[in-house]
């Protein structure tokens, strides 16, 4: 039956995406998820200042100060208490961090504020330096002149922009994603494989339809739960880090999450069929862990190499892993996202792994088909001299 | 018509099949019958073409057997298989499916199947939860669920209670009795005598003997004598000559009679050596008829 595949795949989509332990852990990655970005968040908001101000000129220094400040990243609050002793009141019950009394004084608890402070002082020195200049007899417009000076220029030897330095830790949390990701699925491929061989379902299976069918659907069906678990992953790790205004860059972060997707579809697919054989020679699913141990070294070696590329893209290793089928899946995503990879090699790991996936998927059905109606360990060397179970 | 012609298997240096050649006819109730490793699986998973003959063919129909032929077979293998953590009724459906119901069909014949074999309350339930009998009616109604053309089952008796032997001999008649084919194979011989017309005996590979029961029956011209004598030495038949012990009784035996010595010559000898509790001339059984087929 043509499409008999769609019902595998079919069962193995529902049947695994309504088992309870997929529910928990998904559960949890996200909570997990939303926990991590909410709470750095609120660590990396700490910039924010509450300034008490008494009288008119405090006030328009004030405005000048939160003007100021705003240009550093940092946040000040005006607050306008009407005399100096309800200002003193303030900054002694910590409602404010600091007061600036008359244009003329700060007034603070304990340890000044030493950003607010720095700023206060650069506004009030500006200002005074304004009111002195005006003293000597200098017009409006010529004082003005004089105090509109550029800063100076940075230059910076090795430039890593904001956008950047955001890219690197996107770049890293999808190393993560792609690395437990392909293992967990890898690993149900096998499991799945071994499953039906040793409850001997697959003897019912395979009377009804033909190996490439049932390895097809197994590996598409676990496939697109794998995807479809990242894709909500990325969709609510992104919402998350929207809703707290965590991302400056989002439109770079939706980027990061269509490569991790794309790398995974590539990683999961070359690994699939390795998996698949792997569960394949076992008799029970215990031994598994000793057929999957040459695929788990493999991964972990990548996903070493991919952690190292998020802060060297461009080493010779981190290059020439990108490219290779095995590694690319863990490796290419942070050197696309960290601008590392020009668009012919991001092409020609794509297809290599393509390439690889093509001609692996055939021999691991083949070595599968004969290897999983036999009872007991089967090796591998046995499986591929004979023709046939 | 099912067709095996010719079917020949070896595995290694072992002959599992040597030239075996059977039909099934359309509502024939076919009893497969052998020891342990005469190769009734194996012929049964070539039909099913799980496993691929090293010579002859398998024909349905008056065609050679092909998957789309297969998946209208019924079948239940020897080493039963089911998917311990997902629910009957769903494993019911999908084997359905895969068997080209679609997917309202497949509900429908799910829910008839578990009914048919006294598991549809136990439908929401996974198969690790159930018992191994009730697996077995399960795994019984998997091989049923898209009302196949042919029925294969490889020992269905074996790890039912009597109630579930009862209820699948009546399944069996049932199927039968619509013209499907039915073949099973079995160790317990009373139970085949008591559901199959014809029987396909095989022995190291090869069929042995293969028939009607009836037919098998009266080619075995032997008489056979079932005595049951209380207090009797043991043994006691000893004095007689041209009388053998063809099966060895708990109260006596069931003696076959060579040369001319009669009926009546056995029963005087009897009353001789105590009480006579039973006497009877038998036909012989199918246990008896392999025996002497196998020669043993």
């Amino acid at each position: 039956m043509r499409g008999a595949w769609r019902i595998v795949a079919r069962r193995e989509f529902v049947e695994r995406g309504r088992d309870r332990g997929f529910i928990i852990s998904t559960a949890i990655t996200l909570l997990v998820l939303v926990g991590v970005i909410v709470v750095s968040s609120i660590l990396n908001r700490g910039t924010r200042y509450d300034l008490a101000v008494v009288g008119e000129p405090s006030a328009s220094m004030g405005r000048d100060v939160a003007t100021g400040a705003r240009a550093l990243g940092i946040q000040v609050e005006l607050v306008h208490p009407p005399d100096e002793a309800a200002a003193e009141r303030a900054v002694r019950d910590g409602d404010v961090d600091a007061a600036l009394l008359d244009g003329a004084r700060i007034l603070v608890r304990s340890s000044p504020p030493d950003q607010l402070v720095a700023v206060i002082q650069v506004v009030a020195l500006q200002e005074r330096s304004r009111a002195a200049l005006v003293r000597s007899g200098l017009s409006e417009s010529e004082v003005a002149a004089a105090l509109a000076q550029p800063p100076l220029p940075v230059r910076a030897l090795e430039p890593l922009g904001p956008q950047q330095r955001e890219n690197a830790a996107v770049a890293f949390v999808g190393v993560l994603a792609l690395y437990g990701q392909l293992f967990a699925y890898g690993y149900w491929v096998a499991a799945g494989v071994a499953e039906e061989k040793a409850s001997r379902v697959v003897e019912v299976l395979l009377a009804t339809i033909s190996p490439s069918q049932l390895l097809r659907g197994k590996i598409l069906g676990i496939g697109l739960l794998g995807l479809a678990q990242l894709l909500l992953i990325g969709a609510v790790g992104l919402g998350a880090a929207q809703a707290v205004g965590a991302l400056t860059f989002p439109s770079g972060a939706v980027g990061t999450i269509g490569i991790v997707l794309a790398w995974f579809v590539l990683g999961f697919f070359f690994y699939a069929g390795l998996f698949a054989v792997a569960g394949s020679i076992v008799t029970r699913q215990e031994d598994l862990q000793t057929t999957m141990t040459p695929l788990t070294i493999v991964i972990v070696a990548s996903f070493f190499v991919g952690i190292n590329a998020v802060r060297d893209p461009g080493s010779t290793l981190a290059t020439v892993a990108s490219l290779l089928p095995p590694s690319a899946p863990l490796v290419m995503p942070s050197r696309i996202v960290l601008g590392d990879a020009g668009a012919w090699s991001i092409l020609a790991s794509a297809a290599l792994s393509v390439a690889a996936t093509a001609t692996l998927i055939p021999v691991a059905t083949t070595i599968y088909s004969r290897a999983v109606l036999r009872s007991g360990r089967v090796r591998l060397r046995q499986v591929l001299r004979s023709e046939r179970s | 018509m099912l067709e095996l012609i010719g079917l020949s298997r070896r595995f290694g240096h072992v002959v599992a099949l040597d030239d075996v050649s059977f039909e099934v006819a359309p509502g024939q109730i076919v009893g497969f019958v052998g020891p342990n490793g005469a190769g009734k699986t194996t012929a049964m998973r070539i039909v099913l073409g799980v496993l691929t003959p090293d010579a002859g063919r398998v024909r349905w129909r008056g065609r050679s057997v092909d998957a789309a032929a297969r998946r209208r077979f019924g079948y239940l293998p020897e080493e039963r298989g089911l998917y311990p953590k997902m629910r009957v009724m769903d494993q019911l459906v999908y084997f359905g499916r895969l068997h080209g119901l679609e997917p309202g069909e497949a509900r429908r014949q799910a829910d008839r199947t578990a009914q048919l074999l006294g598991v549809a309350d136990r439908g929401r339930d996974r198969a690790e939860a159930l018992s191994l009998g009730n697996q077995q009616r399960v795994q019984l109604a998997a091989a049923l669920v898209h009302r196949p053309e042919l029925l294969v089952l490889d020992e269905p008796f074996s790890g039912l209670d009597p109630v579930g032997v009862d209820v699948l001999s009546s399944v069996l008649r049932e199927q039968a009795s619509e013209g499907v084919p039915v073949v099973f194979s079995s160790h317990q011989l009373e139970l085949v005598e008591r559901l199959c017309e014809s029987v396909v005996l095989i022995h190291r590979g090869r069929v042995v003997a293969a028939g009607r029961i009836p037919d098998l029956r009266a080619a075995d011209a032997r008489r056979l004598v079932r005595v049951e004598v209380a207090g009797a030495p043991r043994a006691w038949w000893a004095e007689l000559h041209g009388v053998r012990v063809a099966e060895p009784l708990p109260e006596g035996a069931i003696l076959e009679l060579v040369d001319r010595t009669s009926e009546e010559e056995v029963l005087d000898a009897a009353r001789r050596a105590g009480e006579v509790r039973h006497f009877s001339v038998i036909q012989p059984s199918l246990t008896e008829i392999f025996r002497r087929a196998v020669g043993a």
